[in-house]
């Protein structure tokens, strides 16, 4: 199980890259190609283990579950009430 | 609580990092202080909407466009945030390094505000071309003090007092930009808030994790209290501030 950023919504605004690094994941990062998106690697997320950057990410629908394709912003109560 | 507030707190304001060390105070400081202030002020733009649409004519949408036109962009975005950025030392700049990318980010929101106000300007017909603009004075003065006023004047704020204004101001805004979303029928009226959900949403949301992340001690906690006591007295206070001229 892992996350992916949905590029049609994400704003682009990097709290999830800020909470992230702050974790010392590090698991989200700037790709350099193409435009210099924000994308998640999927090797280091531990999602759904973690579950943070879900928490402070302020663009609807900007990140997906892999495996299912539902979007988890903002997120659902079985994402953060454990 | 009004549905709205409830919308935003059930997908914005309650999810919290499990663990988060300053969540139990952030919570705690929202159940008691933010919820009474952001549902008194959703109460209040709720019913100035509600006196618009009772209205005959547009010529509310045209005074909103005309004031977000004034309000929004390089007067905000210039003066007070990059003298946020500049009060960080040259030293250690590379410090704040997201913090800057998150001020330029805004910068180009707040320039976007502008141009999605002159928007509904020229698509109602209210003016011909950007320039005529420049010739109303609404789209042109600015009366809020976080503008022009001494609050400019203070850049050094607390990174915290600055994430309590995140927190707390940023919500009333996209409380009210839901408000206006939900209860306008109007395309170009919707339109214009469209980036400033946006822009508010992620500074509220920057605000929340510098308060679970960096809240966890009394030493932390004191200047989101001050900021906050000073938010809900002198700007998200429950009276409506004096009109000019209405002083004796």
């Amino acid at each position: 199980m892992s996350l992916k950023v949905d590029h049609e919504r994400c704003t682009e605004c990097r709290m999830c890259y800020i909470v992230c690094r702050e974790l010392d994941i590090n698991a989200v990062y700037v790709a350099l190609e193409p435009l210099h998106r924000i994308e998640i690697d999927l090797d280091a997320c531990t999602y759904p283990g973690c579950t943070a950057c879900l928490m402070y990410c302020p663009a609807a629908g900007s990140i997906v579950e892999v495996a299912t394709g539902r979007s988890m912003v903002p997120p659902s109560p079985e994402a953060w009430q454990s | 609580m009004h549905p709205i507030l409830e919308e935003f707190c059930d997908k914005w304001v309650w999810p919290t990092m499990p663990g988060a060390p300053g969540a139990e105070f952030r919570l705690k400081l929202t159940r008691e202080k933010c919820l009474p202030a952001w549902e008194a002020i959703l109460e209040r733009t709720v019913h100035d909407i509600e006196e618009e649409l009772t209205s005959n004519d547009e010529e509310w949408k045209r005074q909103h466009a005309l004031r977000g036109y004034a309000a929004e962009g390089v007067h905000m975005s210039i003066k007070q945030m990059s003298a946020q950025l500049l009060s960080v030392d040259i030293g250690e700049q590379e410090n704040y390094i997201d913090l800057q990318r998150m001020r330029a980010r805004q910068i180009w929101d707040e320039c976007k505000h502008s141009k999605l106000h002159a928007d509904v300007l020229l698509g109602k017909g209210w003016v011909k071309n950007e320039r005529e603009l420049m010739s109303i004075a609404q789209a042109n003065v600015q009366p809020l003090p976080a503008y022009f006023g001494p609050s400019m004047m203070f850049p050094h704020i607390h990174p915290l007092a600055r994430a309590a204004q995140n927190y707390y101001t940023e919500a009333n805004a996209c409380l009210g930009i839901m408000a206006y979303i939900k209860m306008v029928d109007d395309p170009l009226v919707v339109h214009e808030h469209l980036s400033q959900r946006d822009e508010e949403l992620m500074h509220f949301m920057e605000g929340k994790f510098q308060l679970d992340f960096y809240c966890a001690t009394p030493e932390s906690q004191h200047h989101v209290e001050d900021a906050l006591g000073y938010l809900l007295h002198q700007i998200g206070g429950f009276g409506r501030s004096p009109q000019p001229g209405a002083a004796k």
